[in-house]
């Protein structure tokens, strides 16, 4: 099993160099290889590497170990094909670590990204919404249920787009360099990663590879449906290069025009599930 | 704070036979999937953190990071 997280992780910082690359080209910049996100990891695992004085020692290790792990217990929840709770659940328990990784350093550049990613839970609300919603049409929370629910009916794509949107929205906000990425903007140089360097910062890589791919990996599954591993990397890719593009000709928006756009969507989002609770049998 | 060498090779080396026994249970049938996962979910982490410290390069003591002006 340790195949799949080391291929998820691989995968998942091939990914992010694509985003990257195509980010670069839109922009009409070379951008850095692809395998440049993987390149960095593998870097990041050679350096020196010590804790700041002005540390939480235990803290400030500890949520690397917790990242990584948070990730993997989601990518084996999607491959098992188990509840989309308790991937969401996971989902939201990665906020708190961000804070953590805020507030574990010492540094005001880490601990305003630490904040930020607070407030930024505004965009996890369109995801229960969009839980509800799922099950609205499925009947179940259960990935294996809500795939077969598909095979019968359809992608839930085309059944409920706007569901598959909401969603999407709440991938983008997880995407580096895109208009929700507050977190860690350049004004606070790297955000809640600053002062995470060297191994600690390999082992943020390992937990941003794997969080790309079982995001995705889970948006292909609950809206397309059970379909051979090779054309869900297929469409994982695509589902990435378009937000890619939403990332590149989008500006970073302000904390506060983050949290209102999120807010907006929620409730575009609320207004949609009461009709289908509304029309349903 | 730095953590002596024989300390990571000894986590490295756990991690790393606790993931090939889950993988060799699991193989064998002696444990469940998920049972399996779950070493995985703890050992994983350790793993890589560990590998990591194991061949870093040495050197680097604790500083103050810039914390303003």
């Amino acid at each position: 099993m340790i195949e799949y997280l080391v291929f998820a992780a691989v995968f998942g910082l091939l990914l992010l160099g694509v985003h990257r690359k195509v980010i670069a080209r839109i922009q009409a910049r070379p951008g850095p290889p692809v395998w440049q996100e993987i390149l960095h990891a593998l870097k990041f695992s050679f350096k020196s590497t010590w804790v700041p004085r002005t540390a939480s020692a235990t803290l400030y290790v500890a949520v690397v170990l917790i990242g990584i792990g948070i990730w993997s217990a989601a990518l084996f929840v999607v491959l098992a094909g188990e509840s989309i709770l308790i991937l969401f659940a996971i989902y939201m328990l990665h906020k708190v670590v961000e804070h953590g990784y805020g507030l574990s350093s010492g540094s005001p550049y880490a601990k305003f990204g630490g904040v930020r990613s607070v407030i930024s839970a505004a965009s996890e609300i369109p995801l229960f919404v969009t839980i509800a919603a799922i099950y609205l049409f499925t009947g179940s929370l259960i990935l294996r249920d809500i795939t077969a629910y598909q095979g019968v009916h359809g992608p839930l794509l085309l059944i409920a787009p706007p569901v598959a949107i909401a969603m999407y929205i709440v991938i983008l906000s997880k995407m580096p360099y895109g208009p929700f990425s507050i977190v860690e903007s350049k004004e606070l140089v790297s955000g809640y990663k600053t002062e995470h360097f060297g191994v600690w910062r390999a082992g943020l890589a390992v937990t941003d590879g794997l969080k790309t791919f079982v995001l995705l990996y889970a948006f292909v599954a609950i809206f397309i449906g059970a379909v051979p591993f090779w054309a869900a990397l297929v469409i994982m890719t695509a589902v990435l290069i378009s937000l890619s593009f939403v990332c590149a000709i989008t500006p970073m928006l302000s904390p506060f025009d983050s949290v209102t756009v999120q807010g907006i969507i929620t409730g575009l989002m609320l207004v949609y599930v009461g009709c289908l609770w509304w029309v349903m049998p | 704070m730095t953590m002596k060498r024989k300390t990571v090779t000894y986590g490295l080396a756990a991690s790393a036979i606790a993931i090939a026994a889950a993988w060799a249970a699991l193989a064998a049938a002696l444990i469940p999937p998920w049972a399996a996962a779950t070493v995985l979910v703890v050992a994983f982490p350790v793993l890589v953190l560990f590998l990591g410290l194991w061949w870093r390069a040495p050197g680097g003591e604790e500083d103050i990071p810039f914390i303003g002006y």
